[in-house]
């Protein structure tokens, strides 16, 4: 990796990056409302089985395909994905939310790194997946597949941990604990993805699929989602 | 590829009813003669003359309603997917559904005894006016050290096209080596209800009844439900028995004809 890269990435990653992320728990503050998630060591057990299920098959095999469909210019493949991404979205909240997230990550993306890819998709369709964005903005800095994939999935439980730090809430020191706690299931999970199957995409974790719809309804929220 | 069961069927609205035009199983599936529980509109029953599913079994079903054609479609029984230790339990099954045709389509629960392995993909082709209800429950089996969760995996892939698009994609995935009882997953429930109403009679005042109708939910249950990308809903249940699914099932079936301006509800069930 060349120095330009890793700062490229540093950039991508941090979790100042304006992605809107942090408006969103994604299910999670379902969880904290009914203090099923109230600790490090609760949060932390959901944060591996989030690990192992949603971001190994949803969205980091979504990042895994969108690189390679973009590495050999299949843009009616990239379109496909990202209609299918969206599709796999039963909750509104999540829906809309990703929609969201994903229209600002491409607006700056295209700013910054200059990822003009993706225009057609976005004129055509109106919603982009942000994994699709970030997969993008990997080919663009030549970072590998592998990298891409794994960056991806440190940024989102970054972005989950430091919304737990927030919504349980957690203290800076147990959030940067956590963030290497996970590292051996992030690894783990990069490989993984590089093994499965397209078929195999969206494979969904029903509880917290039930807890993004639910969230719609919660009385009190801290997240949009 | 050899198929264990095949059954095909066209339905058409004819002089004010719907008529089945051809129907036909071969193998292991067959179709009762249409049950006419409402007298313009049938219900079929797929039977499956078996005792079950076993290794390497493979199914295909497919089901055409032509513009304004309604119909209900369920089970005989309930589908037992016993132990596949070479080749998984295959099913494939195929809706397409005309202009303003209305189908619900309610099986008996799926349920998966000890190393099991079962993939299922229905593929669903529908039309902006079109009505499309289908509910599915998939169930562990008693294993004979008592255990629950002796199945190898489910995969169930529920996809629906609407004018060409993706609209919703239900991909399910119950792999009993992988976390199941997580929070994230079942957290400790055993039965697993999805069900999916797509119509333009769902429109954004429904829905807000809809939100209403769902507010008291039994305790014993764990339930969401969401508004769809196109008019329509999806709901999940996670439940210790089938009968607690079934019952909210029934109640958002009935929710579903009374907007939809339904008479009275047919109650289908065998029990």
């Amino acid at each position: 990796m060349t120095d330009q890269q890793l700062l490229w990435l540093l950039q991508l990653s941090d979790s100042n990056f304006p992605s809107g992320a942090f408006s969103h728990s994604f299910g999670f503050e379902t969880y904290m409302y009914h203090e099923q998630i109230r600790d490090a060591k609760t949060f932390g057990d959901a944060l591996v089985v989030y690990i192992q299920t949603q971001l190994t098959y949803t969205d980091g095999l979504a990042c895994r395909i969108a690189y390679e469909q973009l590495e050999a210019d299949r843009m009616e493949g990239l379109k496909r994905l990202n209609e299918t991404l969206f599709a796999l979205s039963l909750a509104k909240e999540t829906r809309e939310g990703t929609r969201m997230m994903g229209e600002r990550l491409w607006k700056l993306c295209r700013d910054i790194y200059g990822v003009d890819e993706l225009d057609e998709i976005v004129q055509t369709t109106r919603s982009i997946h942000p994994t699709i964005v970030f997969a993008a903005v990997g080919r663009k800095i030549e970072a590998s597949k592998r990298t891409t994939v794994l960056t991806y999935l440190f940024t989102a439980v970054q972005t989950m941990v430091q919304n737990a730090v927030r919504g349980i809430p957690l203290g800076q020191t147990d959030g940067q604990k956590l963030l290497v706690i996970v590292q051996p299931y992030l690894i783990h999970a990069a490989s993984i993805i590089e093994t499965l199957d397209e078929e195999e995409l969206g494979a969904a974790a029903v509880g917290l699929e039930i807890a993004q719809m639910q969230h719609e309804r919660l009385p009190v929220r801290l997240f949009m989602s | 590829m050899s198929w264990t069961g095949r059954l095909q069927c066209t339905a058409a609205f004819k002089n004010g009813r719907t008529v089945i035009l051809d129907s036909y199983g071969e193998g292991a599936l067959k179709l009762m003669r249409p049950v006419y529980l409402d007298p313009a509109h049938p219900t079929l029953y797929v039977v499956h003359v078996g005792g079950g599913y076993v290794d390497g079994d493979f199914y295909q079903m497919e089901m055409t309603l032509q513009p304004d054609a309604r119909l209900m479609v369920t089970t005989q029984s309930a589908a037992k997917i016993y132990k596949t230790p070479s080749t998984p339990v295959r099913q494939y099954t195929r809706f397409s559904l005309g202009e303003r045709s209305v189908l619900e389509c309610f099986p008996d629960p799926t349920i998966a005894y000890e190393h099991a392995r079962f993939y299922q993909e229905t593929m669903v082709y529908i039309t902006p006016s079109s009505t499309f209800v289908y509910g599915e429950i998939i169930t562990p089996g008693w294993s004979e050290s008592g255990e629950l969760f002796r199945y190898d995996w489910i995969r169930s892939k529920l996809k629906v096209y609407q004018d060409e698009a993706l609209v919703l994609f239900d991909h399910l995935y119950l792999d009993s080596r992988q976390h199941l009882t997580s929070m994230l997953q079942l957290g400790g429930y055993t039965h697993v209800g999805s069900l999916v109403a797509l119509s333009p009679f769902i429109t954004k005042e429904v829905l807000e009844q809809f939100n209403k109708f769902m507010e008291e939910m039994p305790q014993e249950v764990r339930c969401g439900f969401s508004a769809a990308a196109v008019p329509g809903f999806s709901v999940r249940i996670l439940a210790y028995e089938t009968s607690a699914i079934e019952a909210i099932f029934q109640r958002v079936q009935q929710f579903i004809r009374q907007q939809c301006g339904e008479e009275a509800l047919v109650c289908w069930r065998k029990y």
